[in-house]
């Protein structure tokens, strides 16, 4: 069998998808954390020993090449003799991982007949990893009051579990039996894609499927590139505001600028605000991975990605801005500026990619926490839920009414029975929220209505809604759909609107209604079809009002 | 004494296949007429006529039909009204805001199955215990009424949260629906499924209504043509679970039929497994477009809990049956200088190369065709003539781009779909924690015993099983598969101090709901069974592992369970449970079917012909199946040909016809 054989090589490359799409399986069934079953927040990869991803896979968009970001940066700390056969390594540090310190990755050297054949690594959020407030704090300033900081180090050596890392890990969590469940799932995965990975090795050898890799990565490379030539070239700009970091109050700018030349693109974001004091900062190497996403929604979105995907883009971000913390910046929710980048590339780009263009989307995860004692059960509780939204109308079809944001992927949202069932609140309205959805040719999907009452005293709640300052914008002649909304006790003498807090205490009786917002419209609302007009308007995503003020519609 | 027929008849998208089993001579016997989509039970009628001739021999009738997901793929279900609690009406719409497509911005939700405006909210309340918050609002009931009738639906789904803790208030509402609505069907979510979460639950109660009623119309179309040909036999039907169940208690639980075909091949797994002592089978059908996989573990099909029909949810037992996009008809082509073939499929029309209907890209079955595997003038048993010069231009074309030769390239497009499937494979036992290589390999479908040798070749499968009648391998296994009814119930406990006292009453609404389901099945004499499970996790886990409840401890069970499928465990960890199942069991005394004994084999010299296996020529013999006696042994290369069906014996493989007329592909030791 010659070395590079097509077919040989279309065997590999789709093995390695196969392995791992069979690690992440492996993780989210074995997985204790709701955040990692139920959200499917983690990723898993295969990776050469050049730190290329040969294989990914995730349930959630966003970690577009930051695992392998992890294992370069640790031999670059410790020198490549730095690993061993049978060690797997630990670290949740945001200044390399990108993200925040409840993301931990897991990732091990891989060997083969003596030598270093890559990396298989794994990353998962864990439900609690120490730090000020239980869950998440959302009014932290400094990255050690979110959590304990691993910098690479191992946590299984030549074989053997380290008990005195894991207990001292463990014992800096307030949910240790959850949180080692989820460390041993890790454990499995890295077994899994080492396995998956010895037995490629073993029917084509090494060779064979090294080879099979430079000849993906290659044509990745080249799919990718011809992607990118077809969009004229130029400057492209995009700008929005976030609402604040919780603690300042001021608004936050982020700036995208798109270079296409040729078949090469260059992002650049340096233009975008410096980092600011409260906990919504993002490293760099996740800056990068929302880059490639925006890229990704736009280019070849139907290909898996591998080393080969993002050769042709450039991501160019400042140290020491929003988009590229710096310790001790902190970086609980660095998705929010993420989710605005990505909506921004889309944006920018829309004009020269009419086909894939698509208006804004609610763009926040829109977190709620509840946590107190449960007076049922006597047990303490954490409930911290991102909502669902509209997002933007396409050249083709509406948005999606009450869907959940783009960096939180397949999540799915907890049951009413589900919830009340483990914690002491009840949901009295789960509903859309009529003409949210910004009008147009296709209008933008509709936010909803979610509101809980409680049924316990002393529970704190903590919030971060964002996205009101700069809600979903249309495009092409569409319009903005609704920002979103928070009250506490609406109609009462104690309401209030609130959008940031941390732990602000509620009693029995007491009422949160949440208000996400809608997608923005596509094209002129004068052109949308009167039908569609009129099935809104039964459907009661649009008001029979505002039905008549923007379309022209009687019924 | 006369004949006696036990009787199943499977529908197929092209044909409608049976298959009769004759008592006194113990012969099984097949028959196939063309499927009649405008009116089905006609083809069923004309296929059993076909085989059976006398009305009063038929002692049993089974029948595997796919109405009911035909209607939800083509969205031609009844019109459904939904009756959801008040405030929260729109979860079902919302269906937990969850897309796959995570690259995709533009997303669109499929329909779903209740236009908007039919959705009526009605006060009234249970709380996560099931007691009364808020009581059902009889103004919002009269007004429900009063929409219903006015719009004319026929159909209603009542999906009130909490039901499956206390079913009063959907009880209520359908009362008083259908005192003022007569003739209008009711389907309720705690009758359709008994388990928390309300979209999902909510989602299998609008299915039902929506597809019921066609799939009720037509079991009584069918219980009505089978009459007029004077069957009074009992007439049961296949269903996802994988038992079969009387025409009556069909119609109360349409959802169930939804998979019948493809589930009969699991049906057929679980009884060739039974018949010849081999417990692990993994079971492939391929075909034209679609490669499906299930397992037997222990002699027993895989079940689920959930399905999902059309990424809509159902909760309700289903064969564990993975499908993917590989078949004879998926097309190879080239992507960024790289081959690539399937999952698209050159369908029937045009069709593969071969097909001579237009089509010009190479696919599978012009590969098998180019390499001498598929004899073109035997092809549906000599129906159809392929042309070999169409496959060989096409393949010529594609191969020029990657500077290979139309042969490698033919085998190059059969090994990477081999790889594809085998590693689809590879995905269903791994998840499981199963070595693939400690099961046996059963083949069925048009194309499948063409790629079973290499497929158990990549996994290191010793054994490969050619069934009799690999065509008709559903109906085959539709016939002897038992009674199955599964009754479930939401019952969240800590395991920890559970005693038997505590199960028995979990399980005593189920086993009476059980008892009263058997008295009304008439089963004839054969064992029943009463089998209980408990969905088991770690307590803050949320996937569960379904446990069957035997002499040993539970909680042992589990550990070992999840270590062998996640290679870790928690012993000491506590344990919660979170369903009651109960599956009923009843046999329905199918005879034993003897093996045949050997037969003297004929020295054969057989014809041979030129077929390309690992980029070398090989002469090759082929022979005709029913030519080959019973206990027979050849060696490879051989390719056994019958009208439905081509058998692939690679060079150092062997083949066995065993008792059961069964071919037993084995990697020849002697060489």
């Amino acid at each position: 069998m010659t070395v590079s054989d097509p077919i040989t090589n279309e065997i590999i490359r789709n093995s390695f998808l196969a392995v791992a799409e069979e690690m992440n399986n492996g993780l989210v069934r074995s997985a204790f954390s709701p955040v990692i079953y139920e959200s499917k927040d983690s990723a898993v990869a295969i990776i050469d020993a050049r730190h290329r991803v040969l294989g990914q896979s995730s349930g959630i968009p966003l970690f577009l090449g930051n695992l392998e970001h992890c294992t370069k940066v640790t031999e670059e700390m410790f020198g490549r003799d730095a690993w061993q056969d049978g060690d797997i390594w630990i670290m949740n540090d945001s200044y390399i991982s990108g993200t925040h310190p409840h993301d931990v990755t897991v990732y091990a050297p891989l060997f083969y007949q003596g030598d270093l054949a890559g990396f298989v690594a794994s990353r998962a959020h864990w439900l609690d990893i120490g730090g000020k407030d239980p869950g998440v704090a959302m009014d932290s300033t400094e990255i050690q009051q979110e959590g304990l900081r691993i910098k690479p180090m191992k946590i299984v050596q030549g074989g053997a579990e380290r008990t005195d890392v894991i207990e001292l890990i463990v014992g800096n969590t307030r949910f240790p039996v959850s949180c080692t469940g989820d460390l041993r799932a890790q454990f499995v995965v890295a077994e899994l894609g080492r396995r998956g990975l010895v037995e490629l090795y073993d029917r084509y050898g090494r060779e064979v499927v090294d080879t099979a890799a430079e000849v993906m990565f290659a044509q990745s490379e080249a799919q990718n590139r011809e992607g990118i030539a077809k969009i004229p070239d130029g400057t492209y700009t995009a700008e929005g505001c976030l609402d604040s970091d919780g603690i300042s109050g001021v608004p936050v700018r982020v700036e995208v600028v798109i270079e296409v030349a040729g078949d090469s693109m260059t992002i650049d974001v340096t233009g975008s605000d410096d980092a600011v004091r409260g906990p919504m900062n993002c490293g760099a190497v996740q800056t990068v991975s929302a880059c490639r996403l925006g890229f990704k929604y736009l280019v070849n979105p139907d290909q898996p990605v591998n080393g080969g995907t993002f050769a042709a883009l450039d991501v160019k971000v400042r140290p020491g801005s929003v988009l590229g913390a710096q310790e001790p910046s902190p970086c609980q929710f660095y998705f929010t500026p993420l989710g605005l980048l990505v909506d921004l590339i889309v944006k920018a780009l829309s004009p020269v990619m009419p086909e894939l263009a698509a208006a804004g989307h609610y763009g926040d995860g829109m977190i709620l926490q509840f946590s107190g004692t449960d007076p049922r059960t006597g047990n303490r509780f954490i409930e911290n839920e991102p909502h669902v939204g509209g997002w933007g109308g396409a050249p083709h079809n509406d948005g999606a009414d009450g869907m959940i944001w783009a960096m939180s992927g397949a999540f799915k949202d907890m049951p009413i029975e589900v919830f009340e069932t483990k914690f002491p609140a009840t949901i009295n309205e789960y509903a859309f929220r009529p003409d949210t959805g910004g009008a147009g040719k296709y209008r933008g999907g509709c936010g909803v209505v979610r509101e809980y009452t409680m049924l316990l005293d002393d529970c704190d709640l903590s919030l971060w809604l964002d996205r009101s300052q700069t809600p979903a914008w249309g495009i092409e002649g569409g319009s903005a759909g609704a920002a979103p909304d928070l009250i506490i006790n609406p109609g009462r003498d104690d309401e209030r609107r609130i959008m940031k807090v941390n732990r602000t205490r509620l009693n029995r009786g007491d009422t949160v209604r949440l208000m996400t917002g809608g997608g923005g419209g596509y094209g002129d609302p004068a052109e949308r079809d009167p039908d569609a007009v009129a099935r809104d308007v039964a459907a009661g995503y649009v008001t029979p009002a505002a039905a008549r003020t923007i379309y022209g519609y009687e019924a | 004494m006369s004949e006696q027929f036990r009787v199943a008849v499977d529908i197929g998208g092209t044909f409608t296949d049976v298959v009769v089993y004759e008592e006194t001579s113990g012969q099984f016997r097949t028959g196939k007429s063309p499927t009649t989509p405008d009116d089905l039970v006609r083809g069923v009628v004309d296929a059993m006529n076909a085989v059976v001739g006398d009305p009063d021999a038929v002692r049993s009738f089974v029948h595997g039909t796919t109405v009911g997901l035909n209607a939800l793929l083509q969205r031609r279900g009844e019109r459904v009204a939904l009756l959801a609690t008040r405030g929260v009406g729109d979860s079902y719409f919302i269906a937990r805001g969850h897309r796959l497509d995570i690259f995709n911005i533009h997303h669109v939700r499929p329909a779903p199955l209740v236009a908007k405006p039919d959705k009526i909210e009605i006060g009234g309340r249970l709380d996560w215990q099931g007691a009364e918050v808020a009581p059902l609002d009889p103004a919002d009931l009269e007004y429900a009424a009063a929409y219903i009738r006015q719009e004319g639906i026929r159909s209603v789904a009542i999906a009130f949260l909490f039901s499956y803790l206390d079913g009063r208030h959907e009880q209520a509402a359908a009362d008083y629906l259908s005192a003022a609505l007569p003739g209008v069907t009711i389907t309720m979510s705690h009758e359709a499924a008994r388990e928390w979460r309300e979209y999902e639950r909510t989602s299998t109660a609008v299915l039902s209504a929506y597809s019921g009623p066609t799939v009720r119309d037509y079991l009584s179309r069918l219980e009505k043509g089978l009459a007029d040909e004077g069957i009074s036999a009992p007439v049961r039907v296949m269903q996802s679970n994988g038992g079969i169940i009387g025409i009556a208690k069909a119609r109360t639980q349409p959802l169930q039929t939804f998979f019948s075909g493809p589930v009969g091949g699991a049906a057929g797994g679980e009884v060739l497994a039974a018949r010849t002592g081999r417990d692990n089978l993994i079971c492939v059908d391929m075909g034209g477009t679609s490669f499906d996989m299930s397992l037997i573990v222990g002699g027993k099909p895989e079940i689920l809990p959930h399905a999902d029909m059309e990424s809509f949810p159902a909760l309700m037992s289903v064969v564990d049956i993975k499908t993917i996009g590989a078949g004879g008809g998926s097309v190879a082509y080239v992507e960024a200088g790289g081959l690539r073939v399937g999952p698209e499929s050159a369908g029937a029309v045009p069709g593969p190369a071969c097909y001579g209907r237009g089509g010009t890209q190479p696919t599978v079955t012009d590969a098998n065709l180019l390499l001498g595997r598929i004899d073109p003038g035997a092809f549906l048993g000599g129906k159809m003539r392929l042309d070999v010069d169409a496959a060989r231009s096409s393949m010529t074309a594609l191969a020029g781009r990657l500077g290979l030769d139309p042969y490698a390239l033919a085998e190059g497009i059969v090994d990477v779909i081999n790889a594809k499937m085998a590693q689809a494979i590879r995905a269903i036992t791994v998840e499981r924690g199963i070595e693939p290589r400690d099961f046996s390999l059963v083949a069925f479908g048009g194309a499948g015993a063409l790629h079973a040798a290499a497929l158990a070749e990549a996994l290191g499968i010793a054994e490969v099983v050619v069934p009799a009648l690999p065509g008709a391998f559903s109906a085959w296994g539709m016939l002897q598969s038992p009674l199955r009814q599964d009754f479930t119930r939401s019952w969240f406990r800590k395991l920890d101090g559970l005693t038997p006292a505590d199960l028995d009453e979990a399980f005593a609404p189920l086993e009476a709901d059980a008892r009263e389901a058997l008295r009304t099945e008439n089963v004839e004499a054969g064992a029943v069974e009463f089998r209980r499970q408990l969905d088991t996790r770690y307590a803050g886990q949320e996937h569960t592992i379904t446990m069957a409840l035997g002499k040993t401890d539970l909680a042992t069970d589990f550990h070992e369970e999840y270590r062998r499928r996640y290679g870790h465990a928690s012993p000491g960890a506590p344990l919660e449970v979170t369903t009651a199942r109960l599956t009923l069991l009843a046999d329905v005394d199918f005879p034993t079917v003897e093996a045949s004994e050997a037969e003297e084999a004929p020295q054969r010299k057989l014809p041979t012909q030129t077929v390309i296996f690992g980029r070398r020529e090989h002469e090759t013999a082929r022979v005709d199946r029913d030519e080959l006696k019973v206990g027979e042994r050849l060696t490879g290369p051989l390719i056994i040909d019958e009208p439905t069906s081509v058998t692939i014996v690679p060079p150092g493989w062997a083949v066995a016809v065993d008792g059961f007329h069964a071919l037993i592909l084995t990697k020849d030791a002697a060489r």
